[in-house]
């Protein structure tokens, strides 16, 4: 083979693998009542993670992502996690966070958390459950290095996916304004002919997109709900 | 000679290197919040003895692992005990005869510390075992109170082992604190105290004011 037509097999998989490095993300949205929530001046949201299951945990960085998404509305105020669960401690640690809306206005009949609750401006909670994970990897890459050369080959694959929910719960009168379902999958490679080129999926920033964008219509009257579906 | 001793001294430096490259150290650190608790009127003493303030849990097994929890710990049971009573004495030691209404004596009964090497998931996990020990007013013990708690962190939300492990520590110590806080006065023969103590309390209240009058006259 001539080496024009090296280089052009060569492009034509990085190419091909490009292509396939997306992500397919599906965002399903339950909301309780038809109209979308209007906050108060003062009314915040907070985000907050599940962190109770053995074997996984909502990522702290997924939930920030979630925050400022709903952040790039202006009339939005987000209350920062980590500020929220230290101001409240030990009553949303992993051990103690409420899990279900009866649960939540049994620990609110406390005027001492109740109180928090409202100096800190929280009216909305929203619960994100769920995790990105690696379903599947193969393949490998070996590097070596030399004097005066090194380099790497080989090939890998990997596949990630997301699941998560966020439930919106409403602090003064304890209902379930909506839920919003993501799932995300993608597939990830790794080719090395000397240096290593990756084609990485944005498998959980999709995720947060997603799920981000969906939020948002619920506390943004003009917004449309938002069809997700990426390459 | 001299040249085969200094040799010799490089590779055992080098080979210490190599070794303790192997090693995972980690020295725990981390801040608590105030609990929101309404606060038990009580003066409490929490000791703090230096075993306690210096405690290193160590695992010499596979892969050597030293965990220096003792400050930490320290720094959890100063701010939630600060926080559980109205007033509070820190102690180095238990008195004989103590100021204090209540005395409080946490020890390190057990530390297990699991690495995803060694249970193969993808999770650094920390239990922790106290033994509360409470004395009352004249040094007598009213309880020991076990209680474990439990932390982990994935491994992929931190870039390196110690602070994978400092975190899966700092949430364990967390919860600690938080079955602290919530726990204490359920536990039986603590609340009979609590119960006895706020009986006195009310008793003296109301004796005082004649008591005063008594004198005044």
């Amino acid at each position: 083979m001539t080496r024009p037509a090296n280089l052009l097999s060569l492009m034509a998989l990085i190419l091909v693998l490009g292509l396939a490095a997306c992500t397919n993300t599906t965002v399903n949205e339950h909301r309780e009542t038809g109209t979308n929530i209007n906050l108060g001046g003062a009314e915040k949201i907070v985000i907050l993670g599940r962190r109770h299951a053995g074997h996984y945990e909502t990522e702290p960085d997924f939930i920030s992502c979630i925050g400022d998404r709903l952040a790039t509305n202006k009339a939005v105020h987000v209350v920062e996690e980590q500020t929220f669960v230290d101001s409240l401690y030990p009553w949303f640690e992993p051990r103690t966070a409420p899990l279900q809306l009866p649960r939540l206005k049994n620990m609110l009949a406390d005027p001492l958390l109740v109180n928090r609750i409202h100096s800190l401006g929280v009216r909305y909670m929203i619960w994100v459950d769920g995790n990105t994970e690696t379903t599947e990897s193969s393949g490998s890459v070996s590097c070596a290095v030399a004097p005066g050369a090194g380099g790497c080959f080989g090939f890998a694959t990997w596949d990630k996916a997301s699941n998560y929910e966020a439930v919106i719960w409403d602090v003064h009168d304890f209902s379930d304004k909506g839920r919003v379902r993501v799932d995300a999958e993608g597939s990830s490679y790794l080719l090395a002919i000397g240096a290593p080129i990756p084609f990485i999926a944005r498998v959980q920033g999709e995720a947060c997109e997603g799920i981000g964008n969906q939020l948002r219509t619920f506390f943004d009257p003009a917004a449309n709900s938002v069809e997700v579906k990426s390459p | 000679m001299k040249k085969n001793l200094k040799n010799s001294g490089c590779v055992v430096m080098l080979m210490l290197i190599l070794l303790s490259g192997c090693a995972t150290n980690v020295q725990v650190k981390g801040e608590f919040p105030t609990p929101l608790s309404v606060p038990l009127p009580v003066h409490a003493g929490l000791v703090l003895d230096e075993k306690f303030r210096t405690h290193v849990y160590s695992n010499e097994e596979n892969r050597k692992l030293t965990f220096a929890i003792g400050e930490a710990q320290s720094a959890m049971y100063r701010t939630l005990v600060a926080g559980m009573f109205t007033r509070m004495t820190e102690l180095d030691s238990r008195p004989a005869t103590p100021a204090t209404d209540i005395t409080l004596v946490p020890s390190v009964e057990e530390i297990q510390v699991a690495r995803p090497f060694e249970t193969s998931l993808k999770v650094f996990e920390v239990w922790l075992k106290y033994n509360i020990s409470v004395y009352d007013s004249k040094g007598e013990p009213i309880a020991d109170w076990i209680m474990t708690a439990y932390g982990k962190t994935p491994t992929r939300f931190l870039t390196s082992d110690e602070d994978a492990l400092n975190q899966a520590a700092i949430v364990a110590l967390r919860d600690a604190g938080a079955r602290l806080v919530i726990e204490f006065a359920r536990v039986p023969e603590i609340s009979q105290w609590l119960q006895a103590h706020s009986a006195r309390q009310a008793t003296a209240h109301t004796v005082d004011p004649a008591v005063v009058a008594g004198i005044s006259r």
